[in-house]
């Protein structure tokens, strides 16, 4: 019998999505439980961010909430990737709480995108992270299996 | 025949139900229950089949006697002088949250609430005592219900209100056509009358409608303290973390299988932290006494 999480939860974050997000994070698409698109946007005037939207995909595993989802910027002719010392230029993000370590069940969907809000909130350097094109140009690997290197966890 | 052969029979019996050809494994766990009829574990396995099958009484039939068969070799191990006593005893029981769990998926669906309640409990006392991997799947089938229980009974008690409203303006008007054939003469009074009948009856018709309302407001969001974290479901079995935040039993053994660390704090935390929520789960079992709907909200 496998256990059987990721439905039901997601069925009841979908519903309390649906009933409102906070401010400046919005529902794009959830046609079904495995591929959800969010739109978010930076609420302060922070320079680098300012009047952009940035695309959010969220995918989901059958042992979600147990599993973290695969979180990734999306890039779109009116969605650009931001810029972020832990974001790559292909939208794979570095963030503590999206790894296999850091992730908890208690997180979601909305919780991941607030603190990606807060995440760019917070940051004032105009930059990619270390090696970005090398590492855009090799990567094959999806998310979850890249293992980061934390070099900043107060970021 | 042996019980070696109703093993193989068994074994091809599996293979069968995996490719999803439930109709051919029945057929073969039937064969290797005739081969060796005194095999708890044969008709749990048939009860599959037959639940896939939704063959209900025949699963509940194959149920039973794995029960009865279970506490025969149960009594009979405990009394002869066994090896192993305390293990076998173990797999007996590790089977007949099978069979509880079956049963109650059996009764559901010929609305025998109360059975299928009372074995999904059952079921779910035994995986929470044994930290089964089947523990989530037993909870949902707990909440489930419950659920269509208090549906059912919803059922039935809109449908006498309903058949109360009827008779109460039944007899506003038996009553009004009364006193309207004591007063035949006075038009003004007759007219009078009617109308303050009529009024009545709209009154309690408004007052029968209001709490048809209450009953669909109060199926909003369920409270905060009733839900788990992380399932997000009204909780059956909630046990406490050192921190004193409780969780559903089965969603957060299956997360600290995964990583032993406490969801909010990632500090350690086992299986043996948790401790059982007597209290909250008497709140959560009497709130959904009330709002069986927020069993699957």
């Amino acid at each position: 019998m496998p256990v059987q999480f990721a439905a039901k939860r997601l069925g009841k974050e979908l519903s309390k999505i649906q009933n409102g997000l906070p401010p400046g994070i919005e529902l794009v698409s959830a046609d079904n439980l495995e591929e959800w698109f969010l739109d978010i946007k930076v609420l302060d005037n922070n320079p680098l961010y300012l009047n952009e939207t940035y695309r959010l995909k969220f995918r989901f595993s059958q042992s979600y909430p147990i599993e973290p989802p695969e979180v990734v910027f999306v890039k779109q002719a009116d969605r650009p990737i931001p810029i972020h010392p832990h974001i790559y230029s292909n939208g794979i993000i570095c963030l503590d709480l999206l790894g296999q370590q850091g992730w908890s069940p208690v997180q979601s969907v909305e919780s991941v995108c607030m603190s990606l809000q807060s995440m760019l909130t917070g940051n004032t350097k105009n930059e990619r992270p270390p090696g970005d094109e090398e590492f855009v140009r090799g990567n094959k690997q999806r998310p979850k299996d890249i293992e980061f290197y934390y070099h900043d966890n107060t970021v | 025949m042996s019980a070696q052969s109703s093993l193989a029979l068994k074994e091809e019996g599996n293979r069968h139900f995996q490719r999803g050809d439930y109709v051919a494994a029945e057929a073969l766990y039937t064969k290797a229950i005739i081969a060796d009829p005194t095999n708890p574990l044969l008709y749990t396995n048939r009860a599959m089949a037959r639940l896939k099958m939704t063959r209900w009484d025949s699963v509940i039939e194959d149920c039973e006697e794995c029960l009865r068969l279970s506490s025969l070799t149960t009594a009979s191990s405990s009394s002869s002088s066994s090896a192993c006593p305390y293990v076998a005893g173990q797999k007996n029981t590790g089977k007949n949250f099978k069979a509880l769990y079956y049963l109650s998926q059996a009764h559901l669906p010929l609305k025998n609430y109360d059975q299928a309640v009372s074995y999904a409990l059952q079921a779910h006392k035994i995986c929470a005592e044994t930290h089964d991997k089947s523990l989530a799947a037993v909870t949902s089938q707990v909440l489930k219900c419950k659920k269509e229980r208090w549906e059912h009974r919803e059922k039935l008690r809109r449908r006498e209100e309903q058949e109360l409203e009827g008779e109460v303006v039944e007899l506003l008007r038996k009553d009004m056509e009364g006193l309207l054939k004591s007063n035949e003469e006075d038009e003004e009074e007759r007219k009078e009358m009617e109308k303050l009948c009529e009024e009545k009856i709209e009154r309690v018709k408004q007052i029968f409608e209001k709490a048809r309302e209450k009953d669909q407001r109060r199926r909003e969001n369920p409270p905060d303290w009733a839900i788990d974290d992380i399932s997000f479901q009204v909780m059956v079995d909630p046990v406490m973390t050192k921190t004193g935040k409780s969780y559903e039993r089965a969603s957060i053994e299956e997360h600290l299988r995964r990583s032993e660390t406490d969801p909010l704090t990632r500090t350690p935390l086992t299986i043996k932290d948790l401790v059982p929520n007597i209290d909250l789960k008497h709140a959560c079992e009497e709130f959904l006494e009330e709002n069986g709907w927020a069993g699957d909200w």
